[in-house]
């Protein structure tokens, strides 16, 4: 059977009063006893029975943790999952990541200490308490001090009784507080809550829609994608052609494509290969012969490909004595010049490359008239 | 133990370490011997400071609640007396450990421009100049209050209040001119401005947990009634503060000057921490950090006697820890600890003994002239 | 016949004599109604006034904040060589000035001093504030404000993490944690003064906000022991965060290797510094709110004494500081250390640096007397020079050293845009906007925390439970001395 008061007030006028009225009314045992202040009352905690506060505790351990995990994580985000050498310090560099571990040690305990504080001891946020619909609320808040003798569970309170030990030990008032009829839940509560999530929800994912969204592509979040600077392959009204890109002025000069000045073939005739024959040179030679000469003078430079077969063409066979005779300057003249059907392949090859492949020439035409001192 | 057979104790220490101090000088040589004596000066002086700061700061703030045990830092503030003839032996270690003060040494450029700055007599000058100005500030502050306790002349009270901030003043120069001088000054090329922050936060500390054992020691003996649980929680609250601030300073010097990595600063800090050194750099840590910060966490240790003992020996250990760790690198390549060590550690910890036990004799042990004083002991958390 | 003099304090000397906490007895029932009436009722025209004021700096920076937005930020003066200027000038400023609050607030309470709660509220309401205005700056320094949350460690597509090792996200998680730590201390100070207001306030719509911010406190006792816990254990956190916000705003500067930047004092220095120009602010709102809510009172000359005391000692400090830079600056043989100094009074900004000596270290000499103390007039002028000089000490700081280090090719001469100006008018609009709508809508001395220390508000001590005392024969003896006295 529910008890239909939740307390008998006792109203004092000082905290000394409050004080001096607690032994008598504690020792009558009529309940469990609490007291309502203005302020802290220093000392009132043990005479009223009450056991230390435990969130000295709580907030230590949670400041621990707060230390071990931020230092975990700057460990393992800064030597494991994403190690970067920054101003060469160690990835493990403990002295930098103090700073941060200090604050999330402050940011746990002190959450700790004020959430836990309220939510957890004393059970704020609370607005159906009894008390807060008692008529001495307001002196409490204000100048007045209660002790009161609260139900304990095991019995109903005896109004009568509490009202004369209260008055005995020299309460200036008593009030009676009586219990909520339907505390805690109810059916507007429910509604509330429900309606109150719904409408959270959808404010927040329109908002973060809005963010993800569309935020970022308004002015001014874009004046770094839309500069207002040229990019490739943008009109421009500056040019009369309308293009952005123009073509280089005449007599620009290609990097790696000096002009080539020999007209004749004669004066090329002599010109020695500036390359020496290393591995490089060759394995270069080899890539741009594969890219640019194998379509027509074939893969082993006896000039039979595809090609031959279906258009009828005679790309040079590198293997004849003719060609084997050329000198180094006259394959390089050809590769610049074009000769008959082949074109100029000044555009296609820097000198280097040029150069490298007439040394992978001379190895093509040397491994196939190999000489029995070739062999190792 | 009686008091007589305490003094025959100390007088024995101190003789036993006398002749082990001399050994040190005629065996291991004059750099070892200096080096030491370097350290135990700077232990005496700095706990004698910050004791005079103890009370200095109680005067400025108007603290009512540490009336009652100010006379155990005024007493202690003495060993600035004590800091005069071994300050003015110390003078000796100047050619010894000093490299800009060694005859024909090579020094480079940086130094030779600050030859006008490191100097012996401009040196001895400024160390014997704070020396008295130390004495001068225990001649006010501690005899004044001495004096106050048969003329119960409130005019004293006054006059040290007005007299502190002034004090404070030339603290803070003379406990900056401490650390550069005798101690950054080993090695002088290297410099950090932070230096008398951190020496001030080291002699603080030393001298509040010196005060602490005190306190305590004279709770036992009933010396100190009407000094209750409340002023102790106090002393406690301040030495776990103090702990934590000068943490603070240590590491912001270390890391910044580990963070820029200058090669003219951190050769300091390698010669300290590298090699053999790194065992005492951190038990340093854990011993003057770690241990003394979770011990004195909880609310209760602050005031339980049992824990503050153990902290406050600790941190005093540390402390001497502490500046031996700033001496002996500059001094010797792997940290030295023999008999040399323990001889000098006894003749001082003898002679500092005696000197404040002569010291805890003189006045009442409360200051009963003070006009707080009753207001300090009716003091309530 | 004689007794002790404490017991007689009117038989002190002014010197010695204990302030008392009020001007004149107070009734607990009093605070309430001189300090909860003003949310009550609608504010003096002096109020619309002073926020149309306050309102439209405000607004200005708030323009000024959106052309940087748009345009980028070019508009401001920051350039090759001062990459750093005014934002990180008044980022600094800001976030000092907000840790005057929270040594009010929780340092003074740990050290006990009552006198503290009649000003804790207001100072701490200060801090928030001034941390909201110091925030302004990182956010919109960062060229694309709207990824600012790039600044945060979580877990993202583009598979990195942020740089612990660097000094500006040291300062991420520093901010962010002093504004959400003072915030909740705040918050939690404020709930038994809401409280109050909910029972003194007719039933409506202002009695449900006031119903709900209070969270239903009743004032329990055992409510108000984990409440005072929380309390204690949110000052000494508190304090921690006091010396290390400003200390890892420092080492932004210190850790780098610009000369005049990487000093070991730096750390201990911008505390000093944060404290000073803090208190300095705290003391001007302090004189407008005494005199315009007539709570003189509660908010008394002994107030405005001790925190212009402090001010002096901080400026001490500082003087020690810069005299500690100065020294080393000459020690370190470091040519470019030296002629960095020399050039804070010598050189292009030489005047700002004169600025700085003055403001900061020559006129708060004038808080040695004590007239100056506690003269208004007097003490405002400290003040607002306090304030001037503390800004223009990080001027000093940063747009010396930067414009004007290693490379002479390098040195460029800075000029601020009206939209640094603007913004910092802004920021001052914002912040005082702030406290005008802090002081109509919330009590601006935490009522509750006042009435736990006026005289006769606490039971006697003999009936506190500690560790007991054995009686001793000679205390009473000493008593008795001590009463002779």
């Amino acid at each position: 059977m529910r008890d239909p008061t939740f307390a008998v007030l006792g109203l004092f006028d000082s905290a000394q009063a409050l004080v001096d009225a607690i032994p008598p009314v504690k020792s009558a045992g009529l309940g469990a006893l609490e007291a309502y202040t203005p302020y802290p009352i220093h000392g009132i905690d043990p005479k009223l029975g009450f056991r230390r506060s435990p969130l000295g505790g709580m907030v230590f351990v949670m400041g621990v943790l707060g230390a071990v995990t931020a230092l975990f994580f700057e460990w393992w985000m800064s030597a494991i999952d994403y190690p970067t050498l920054i101003g060469g310090k160690a990835l493990f560099s403990w002295q930098a990541f103090v700073p941060v571990m200090f604050e999330v040690t402050v940011l746990f305990a002190t959450f700790t200490a004020g959430l836990g504080m309220l939510m957890l001891l004393n059970k704020l946020p609370l607005f159906g308490h009894p008390m807060l619909a008692a008529r001495s609320m307001t002196g409490i808040t204000r100048d007045r001090f209660a002790l009161g003798i609260e139900g304990d569970g095991e019995r109903l309170l005896d109004v009568d009784a509490c009202t004369a030990v209260l008055t005995a030990a020299g309460a200036v008032e008593v009030e009676v507080v009586p219990a909520l009829v339907n505390p805690g839940w109810t059916a507007t509560f429910a509604t509330r809550s429900i309606f109150g999530i719904v409408v959270a929800c959808l404010v927040s994912g329109v908002g973060m829609y809005w963010g993800i969204k569309l935020f970022h592509v308004l002015p001014p979040m874009v004046h770094m994608q839309e500069q207002p600077k040229l990019m490739p392959f943008e009109p421009s009204t500056f040019f009369a052609d309308g293009r952005g890109m123009q073509p280089p002025a005449p007599g620009s000069v290609a990097r790696g494509h000096l002009p080539y000045t020999f007209k004749a073939l004669e004066d090329a005739l002599s010109l020695p290969n500036p390359l020496p024959a290393t591995d490089k040179v060759l394995a270069r030679g080899k890539k741009e012969y594969g890219e640019h000469c194998t379509v027509c003078h074939g893969a082993l430079g006896d000039g039979v490909t595809t090609l031959t077969a279906a258009y009828g063409a005679k790309p040079a066979n590198f293997h004849t004595q003719t060609l084997r005779e050329y000198t180094d300057g006259k394959l390089y003249h050809t590769i610049v010049v074009g000769k008959n059907a082949m074109p100029s392949y000044a555009v296609d090859l820097t000198e280097e490359e040029r150069w490298s492949v007439v040394h992978y020439i001379r190895a093509l035409q040397r491994a196939q008239n190999a000489r029995p001192e070739d062999v190792p | 133990m009686s008091q007589l057979s305490k003094v025959k104790t100390l007088i024995a220490l101190a003789v036993l370490g006398a002749a082990g101090v001399g050994g040190t000088f005629a065996v291991e040589g004059a750099q070892r011997f200096w080096a030491n004596w370097l350290v135990w000066f700077l232990f005496i002086a700095t706990i004698g400071l910050g004791s005079l700061f103890i009370v200095a700061l109680e005067h400025l703030v108007g603290a009512r609640w540490s009336v009652p045990i100010r006379r155990v830092p005024e007493r202690l503030a003495s060993l600035v007396l004590l800091a005069i003839p071994v300050g003015v032996i110390a003078l000796g270690a100047l050619p010894a450990l000093y490299p800009w003060a060694h005859e024909g040494a090579q020094l480079s450029a940086k130094v030779t421009a600050k030859l006008v700055w490191l100097n012996v007599p401009f040196f001895s000058g400024r160390a014997i100049g704070c020396l008295l100005l130390w004495a001068v500030a225990w001649l006010f502050f501690v005899r004044g209050s001495l004096r106050q306790d048969t003329s119960h002349d409130h005019r004293f009270t006054i006059r040290a209040k007005r007299f502190a901030p002034l004090y404070m003043f030339l603290f803070a120069l003379s406990v900056t001119l401490l650390a550069f001088d005798w101690v950054s000054a080993l090695e002088p090329e290297w410099y950090s401005d932070i230096f008398g922050v951190y020496i001030f936060a080291g002699s603080f500390l030393g001298a509040l947990a010196a005060s602490v054992l005190c306190v305590l020691g004279l709770k036992d003996r009933r010396r100190l009634d009407g000094v209750r649980a409340d002023h102790v929680y106090n002393l406690g609250g301040f030495l776990f503060a103090f702990t934590v601030f000068w943490s603070y300073i240590g590491f912001a010097q270390y890391m910044l000057m580990w963070y820029a990595n200058m090669p003219e600063e951190v050769y300091w800090y390698k010669a300290r921490i590298e090699g053999p050194w790194m065992v005492l750099f951190l038990t340093m840590g854990v011993c003057h950090f770690i241990i003394p910060f979770f011990a004195l966490v909880p609310r209760d240790a602050k005031s339980d006697p049992k824990r503050l003992r153990f902290v406050a020996t600790l941190m005093l250990a540390a402390h001497l820890f502490d500046l031996y760790w700033l001496v002996f690198p500059s001094v010797a390549k792997t940290p030295l600890l023999g008999w040399p060590e323990l001889s000098f550690a006894a003749f001082f910890l003898g002679v500092a003994g005696l000197w404040l036990h002569r010291a805890f004799k003189s006045g009442r042990d409360m200051p009963v002239g003070d006009p707080f004083l009753a207001e300090g002991l009716e003091f309530h958390l | 016949m004689s007794t002790s003099l404490a017991a007689h304090p009117d038989r002190l000397p002014d010197a010695l004599r204990p302030p008392s906490l009020t001007d004149g007895p107070v009734t607990l029932g009093q605070i309430d109604d001189q300090v909860l009436a003003f949310p009550a009722r609608k504010p003096p025209l002096k109020w619309y006034l002073a926020f149309a004021f306050t309102g439209s700096l405000a607004l200005f920076g708030l323009v000024s904040l959106g052309w940087t937005f748009f345009e980028g930020l070019g508009v401001w003066g920051n350039t090759n060589p001062v990459y750093w200027a005014f934002d990180i000038i008044n980022f600094v400023f800001w976030v000092g000035i907000g840790h005057a609050g929270t040594l009010i607030s929780a340092i003074l309470f740990l050290f006990r001093k009552r006198w503290r709660n009649a000003v804790a509220r207001f100072a701490e309401a200060m801090t928030i504030f001034a941390v909201i205005c110091a925030v302004i700056f990182p956010l919109c320094h960062t060229g694309r404000p709207w990824l600012d949350f790039w600044l945060f460690p979580y877990p993202n597509e583009r598979a990195l993490w942020v740089n612990f090792r660097s000094p500006l996200l040291w300062d991420v998680f520093a901010v962010n944690t002093y504004f959400s730590v003072s915030a909740l201390f705040w918050f939690i100070g404020l709930v038994p003064d809401i409280a109050s207001m909910r029972d003194r306030t007719a039933p409506g719509l202002r009695k449900t906000i006031y119903t709900i911010l209070s969270l239903g406190w009743r004032g329990a006792a055992s409510h108000w022991q984990h409440y005072e816990k929380a309390y204690l254990l949110l000052a000494g956190l508190a304090t921690g965060l006091v010396l290390s916000v400003h200390s890892v705003v420092s080492f932004d500067f210190a850790t780098s290797l610009v000369p005049g930047w990487h000093m070991t004092i730096f750390p201990p220095y911008f505390v000093a510094g944060a404290i000073f120009a803090g208190f300095a602010m705290v003391v001007m709102v302090m004189v407008i709110v005494r005199e315009t809510m007539n709570l003189q009172n509660l908010i008394t000359m002994y107030h405005l004494d001790v925190m212009n005391k402090v001010i002096l000692a901080m400026a001490c400090i500082m003087g020690y500081s810069y005299f500690m830079e100065g020294f080393t600056a000459w020690y370190s043989q470091d040519e470019y250390l030296h002629w960095g100094f020399m050039n804070i009074i010598s050189g292009t900004y030489g005047w700002a640096g004169m600025v700085t000596i003055a403001c900061n270290i020559v006129i708060p000499q004038l808080l040695w007397f004590k007239w100056v103390r506690q003269n208004y007039a007097a003490m405002i002028f400290v003040s607002i020079g306090v304030t001037v000089g503390m800004w223009f000490e990080r001027f000093v700081i940063i747009v010396i050293s930067l414009h004007q280090d290693y490379l002479p090719s390098a040195w460029q001469v800075y000029k601020p845009t009206w939209v640094d100006f603007g913004i910092l008018l802004g920021t001052f609009g914002i912040f005082f906007s702030l406290v005008l709508l802090f002081a109509r809508v919330l009590p601006v001395i935490a009522t509750s925390e006042v009435k736990a220390v006026l005289p006769a508000s606490q039971p006697r001590p003999e009936l506190h439970v500690h560790a007991p005392e054995p009686a001793h024969a000679s205390a009473p003896a000493l008593a008795e001395e001590v009463a002779d006295a």
